[in-house]
């Protein structure tokens, strides 16, 4: 909410103050971004279940490593980077485990019937979500972290605690990796209308 | 020139290559409609992924990450509530440490969960009688036993819980201890993750609530949960069922705000779903 003058804190306000023992100001700070890095987490682990304990897991360390912000990056950047870790770490542990119980499944389903409204989930996004499990997890997170959310190479390379070449070879062998599969959405303006097509591109 | 591999052109996009070969690349598109199509593509590939439309949290997900930060807030704020903690933080492995900067090992929620029960092992009948003593009253644990449990119980936490029952189930039977104040009862009640749906059965499940004690034994990890979720506030009912099809915890308590319920995974180790009656 706005300060008593009017004006919404930043990030590194709130999260100053949440340092400083204000019970309301990670709430805020987190509310304010939780969206966006519900989309890295579910994009980077591919379902839903483990997206929300891998966002969960982030959300708590966080909250109980504020004070180790040092301000050397954005705090959108520092907290996208905690959710991608988690998130990678979430994959490292399900490689190791065996297989799904029934009662897993089961929740995921329960997750996956509840992910929001049933309109808004586009062919193409069932398509390019089916087509991001291919890639190597390493590879995806780079994507998903540079095309879908948009940060540049500078930030991503923070987020992922990569030099920004490796996050530009991961993101090109990415591109390179993904084109047979989707080369025939590229045509599809309904999942892009919101969007300018790039130069050179063919309707 | 032969025609381009399409990792070559997604890296010669990506500025990877420059120089002479960077220069041959362009010199080759400039002339080779087939290549130049599929640097198109590639350029499409950007394009259509920004384009797809993000995913929306979905409302457990949301509730249960609220439920996660209150459960923080409180821990933050109410320092006795979670003293082996604390305990073990003080005396917590370099493995647990940030290794450099902020990045992060595997943060582990339920891990104060795990220490309790364990501290309530070791405190014996004393600690257990503070946890089913009446509503109100937290249990503090035997602080003074906490940091030599503590250290041990870290690398097995998860194991920690499951041995901890029937010792205690026979701990609390032999010393004669009163049964906690609030009814514990195992159902094979499936709730569902659709929070008005939830809400309702949750409503119905306290209707149906047997007389506080009348119920069964409550095991350490269900007392365990009910102290770390509901802290002080009067709990009116846990119950053991499932949670869209999952085994999980319901443990509903009467706060501040009116009454709460929360839904628990196995172990406490996840609060997945909340909702207000």
């Amino acid at each position: 909410m706005p300060d008593a003058d009017g004006e919404w804190p930043t990030d590194q306000e709130l999260l100053r103050r949440h340092v400083a023992g204000d019970a309301e100001a990670f709430g805020e700070l987190f509310r304010r971004h939780r969206d966006r890095l519900w989309a890295v987490a579910l994009r980077t682990v591919c379902d839903p279940e483990e997206a929300a304990d891998a966002l969960q897991d982030a959300m708590v360390s966080a909250f109980r490593r504020a004070g180790d912000f040092r301000g050397e990056s954005a705090v959108t950047t520092w907290l996208h980077r905690i959710v991608v870790n988690a998130s990678l770490d979430r994959l490292r542990r399900r490689a190791i485990r065996p297989v799904l119980s029934a009662g897993d499944e089961q929740a995921f389903e329960a997750l996956v019937a509840q992910d929001g409204d049933p309109a808004r989930t586009s062919d193409t996004r069932l398509d390019v979500d089916a087509a991001l499990r291919l890639l190597p997890a390493q590879q995806r997170a780079a994507l998903v972290v540079v095309d879908m959310l948009g940060f540049s190479v500078a930030d991503a390379a923070v987020i992922l605690d990569i030099s920004p070449g490796t996050v530009k070879s991961r993101c090109a062998r990415a591109r390179a990796r993904l084109l047979p599969y989707v080369a025939h959405l590229q045509g599809n303006r309904s999942a892009s209308e919101s969007v300018q097509p790039a130069q050179g591109v063919d309707p | 020139m032969s025609h381009l591999d399409t990792d070559v052109l997604a890296e010669f996009r990506a500025g990877l290559i420059t120089g002479r070969r960077g220069a041959k690349i362009a010199e080759h598109l400039a002339g080779c409609d087939s290549c130049t199509a599929v640097d198109s593509q590639l350029a499409g590939v950007s394009v259509l992924l920004a384009s797809v439309p993000a995913p929306v949290m979905p409302d457990s997900v949301a509730q249960r990450l609220d439920a996660a930060l209150a459960a923080e807030v409180a821990r933050k704020n109410d320092p006795e509530r979670t003293g082996p903690e604390h305990a073990r933080e003080a005396g917590k492995s370099p493995r647990r440490a940030w290794p450099r900067g902020f990045r992060l090992p595997s943060p582990r929620v339920l891990a104060p969960v795990a220490v309790a029960a364990a501290v309530v092992l070791a405190g014996g009948g004393y600690a257990l009688s503070r946890i089913a003593s009446p509503a109100g009253q937290v249990a503090s644990s035997a602080a003074g036993s906490a940091p030599s449990v503590a250290g041990s119980a870290e690398p097995a936490a998860g194991a920690a819980q499951e041995p901890a029952a029937s010792p205690l189930k026979r701990a609390a039977r032999s010393q004669g201890l009163n049964p906690p104040d609030f009814p514990f009862v195992t159902s094979s009640k499936n709730f569902s993750p659709a929070p008005g749906t939830l809400r309702q059965q949750v409503a119905a499940a306290l209707r149906a609530a047997p007389a506080a004690g009348s119920g069964q034994a409550v095991p350490a990890q269900v007392l365990a949960c009910v102290q770390r979720l509901a802290g002080g506030d009067r709990v009116l009912l846990a119950e053991s069922a499932r949670f869209g099809g999952q085994p999980a915890t319901l443990i509903v308590a009467r706060t501040g705000q009116g009454e709460k319920a929360w839904v628990a995974g196995p172990g406490c180790a996840r609060v997945l779903a909340t909702t207000s009656l």
